[in-house]
């Protein structure tokens, strides 16, 4: 009984029902999907074991290889775009002492709804009949009469945008919360060498803020793996492929066509991608990075 | 000790009365709309559970999103109500590959299903010889015109590609659309559009040809076809103006648009009758409808493609399938029933594929409805079908047909790659015996 109370095993009492719950909602199913890749499973019914067929499918599917190409791309915009405008304003943000809390609300704002609330705000301002085009096509402007989410160039874009526009948001409180943790002698002694605003912000700032950044970095690029709400609702993946990202592809496979193996080798592609993407931060952590 | 033994004498009574008395019942999920549900509840369900004291039919709705998977996930765990409701034939054919309903041929042959329903429609339930579905509700696709608009202005109802052109710029030069329709919210909409222009171009023959395998699909007739489509969609932009507008309109948008004079006509399913009645009884034009044009020599003058919108069958694990089939059999043998039903629905839903007379329609039939039926029974009765492709075609290239449109409309693959494609898809649904019964001509 002794050896029960042991007060090592306690915190492994507190974690044993996550773990547990874990291990029927993620690891079960996980390996139940990396065993369903290797078969011509169709979602019910009997399943025959193909091998590596999935896998070598997979590699000649153009669309596979389009969806791939939109997730890279989709992950450089994230990495890029929101992380620049939410470090400058956060940045900006300090620098206000009256009404910054408005302003942080309204930024983390979109964050709060829900992505289905967001996406129909955007496809009605997008709207051929109702949108902003009819509005400003009044006024002599011929902007907008189209919806980019429905123009094969800008869908992908689009569709990232609103996403981005939603989650922008998030980051921006986030760095904010680390730029205050920076301690203010800092900047006051930058001030008393005269420094410049910029200056302050690239030699002392990012600097100290850099475990927040890479984690932020790191959880996008996780993140934009298995996208899928935004574009499944504005675009369902298209037209024609040109917002299709892994996650959506891997829905129609499973639920349109029911090709539940086919679609299990996709999620085996992306768990292994995301692996990847982990260890990457490891190696770096070993290497004496704040990661 | 007399009470107690009194109070457990009638305490065992009430629940024995009860447990010989009680109802089987039997469960049918459905998925939810809004508006059409309280009418399945008063002339479906209480309508059934009235009629007899044995069963109790007892409905769930669900989202229609989620019904699919929702379905198909209970019906894998061993449970799913009793009565399986499925998307058309070639959901149906999955779950029947897969075991997931029972084979009906024995309460076929008590019930006599085979002389109420259709032939044809009977059919599209039939694999590898056994009956496994019944047909719910048939549909077809036609055409809807704003007849006040034709009047107006001379314009004929089109019935070959010649006449439909002749329209189009008719209405072009109005600033008018020449068709109202958009696929947001259900991207399958294009599916609609490559099965007219297949049935109605390359025609109905060539068609059941290339469904059982006589012809390919990469014949040029085909390729000719879909060119055709390609042309109006991108070229011309028939459809709600342009190719981006026509996947950023919605259901009510494209309705809206049709009964506001944005187009002159409207391509669509014969589910739209009690959403296009509606709009314009608020209004002073009047609607019509019209076969599809034919488009080319290979297609008849007057021709319906066939579908089946809604499929049932039984779950294999219900215990109470005796019930169930009973309950179906109700349905299926009151055509006064079904039209009651049917009608409050304006014939959008349970429109049952049974043999119907004139005199069986009430006389509060909209008649531009019960022209529908009639012209609909008459011309398919001569053999003038088509067939649609979402009661058809196989899961794989009845997704193919529509989700790849999109890539010949933006110009990435020609035609001629994506019908080779699509032959490709075809070829493997063969090896993998997963093709529907196609109905003869």
């Amino acid at each position: 009984m002794k050896i029960f109370l042991n007060k090592s095993l306690i915190a492994w009492y507190f974690i044993l029902p996550v773990l547990l719950i874990h291990l029927f909602v993620i690891a079960i199913p996980s390996i139940s999907s990396l065993a369903l890749s290797l078969t011509d499973f169709r979602g019910m019914g009997k399943l025959n074991y193909i091998g590596f067929e999935n896998f070598i499918e997979l590699f000649d599917d153009r669309y596979f290889i389009k969806a791939v190409y939109h997730n890279i791309i989709w992950t450089i915009a994230f990495l890029t775009i929101p992380v620049f405008v939410a470090l400058v304003c956060a940045y900006l943000l300090t620098g206000i002492k009256r009404g910054q809390l408005f302003f942080r609300l309204a930024f983390f704002f979109p964050y709060m709804l829900a992505s289905v609330v967001n996406c129909q705000i955007w496809k009605y301002l997008f709207s051929p009949i109702y949108g902003i085009g009819t509005v400003l096509s009044g006024f002599g402007l011929d902007l907008f009469t189209t919806s980019p989410f429905t123009t094969k160039e800008y869908s992908l874009f689009a569709v990232a945008f609103v996403d981005g526009w939603h989650f922008w948001g998030f980051l921006v409180v986030i760095y904010l919360t680390g730029m205050y943790q920076v301690d203010s002698s800092l900047y006051e002694a930058a001030d008393i060498e005269g420094a410049s605003k910029y200056q302050k912000f690239r030699y002392i700032t990012l600097p100290m803020i850099r475990p927040v950044l890479v984690f932020t970095i790191m959880i996008i690029t996780i993140w934009s793996i298995p996208v899928f709400d935004y574009v499944f609702i504005l675009t369902k993946g298209g037209p024609a492929y040109s917002s299709e990202v892994i996650g959506t592809y891997m829905y129609s496979q499973a639920f349109e066509r029911f090709n539940v193996g086919y679609s299990s080798a996709i999620g085996t592609m992306m768990f292994f991608y995301v692996l990847i993407i982990v260890g990457l931060f490891g190696v770096l952590r070993r290497l004496g990075w704040e990661v | 000790m007399k009470k107690i033994i009194d109070s457990i004498f009638v305490l065992s009574f009430i629940f024995t009365s009860s447990a010989v008395f009680a109802k089987t019942q039997i469960s049918w999920w459905m998925e939810a709309r809004a508006e059409r549900d309280p009418i399945v509840m008063e002339k479906l369900v209480n309508a059934y559970n009235s009629s007899q004291d044995e069963i109790e039919l007892v409905i769930e709705f669900t989202a229609q999103e989620v019904l699919g998977e929702k379905l198909r996930t209970a019906l894998i765990s061993g449970g799913g109500p009793d009565i399986v409701r499925a998307a058309g034939p070639s959901f149906i054919k999955e779950y029947q590959m897969a075991g997931m309903l029972e084979n009906l041929d024995s309460y076929a042959d008590q019930y006599g299903w085979n002389d109420k329903i259709v032939p044809w429609a009977y059919n599209s339930g039939v694999f590898d010889g056994s009956l496994y579905a019944l047909p719910l509700t048939y549909e077809s696709m036609i055409m809807l015109y704003n007849k006040t608009l034709f009047a107006e202005n001379g314009w004929v109802v089109p019935t070959t590609l010649e006449e439909l052109e002749d329209v189009a710029s008719k209405a072009k030069a109005m600033d008018m659309n020449v068709y109202s329709y958009g696929s947001t919210g259900w991207q399958p909409t294009h599916e609609h559009l490559v099965g007219i222009y297949l049935n109605n171009y390359a025609g109905p023959e060539n068609v059941y040809k290339a469904l059982i395998g006589e012809k390919k699909w990469t014949d040029p007739v085909f390729v000719e076809a879909i060119e055709l489509l390609r042309k109006h969609m991108v070229d011309e932009g028939y459809w709600s103006g342009s190719l981006e507008n026509y996947y950023a309109i919605d259901w009510d948008q494209f309705h809206d648009a049709f009964s506001a004079r944005d187009a002159a006509m409207m391509t669509i399913g014969t589910w739209t009758f009690q959403r296009t009645e509606m709009n314009f009884s608020s209004i002073d034009d009047d609607w019509g409808w019209a076969p599809l044009p034919s488009l080319s020599s290979n297609s008849p003058d007057q021709n319906f493609m066939l579908a089946i919108g809604t499929s049932i069958g039984l779950n294999p694990n219900s215990k109470n399938k005796d019930a169930a089939a009973s309950m179906l059999n109700w349905l299926f043998s009151n055509k006064d029933v079904v039209i009651n039903l049917s009608n409050s629905l304006e014939f959008a839903e349970f429109n049952l594929p049974l043999y119907y007379e004139d005199s069986d329609f009430p006389t509060d039939v909209n008649p531009k409805i019960k022209d529908f039926l009639s012209t609909f029974g008459k011309v398919t009765g001569e053999g003038n079908y088509g067939y649609c492709t979402w009661a058809f075609w196989p899961a794989d290239p009845g997704v193919h047909i529509w989700k790849d449109m999109e890539v010949v409309w933006a110009g990435d693959i020609s035609v001629a790659d994506y019908m080779a494609d699509h032959q490709k898809l075809w070829d493997k649904a063969r090896d993998k015996g997963t093709t529907l019964s196609i109905p003869n001509r």
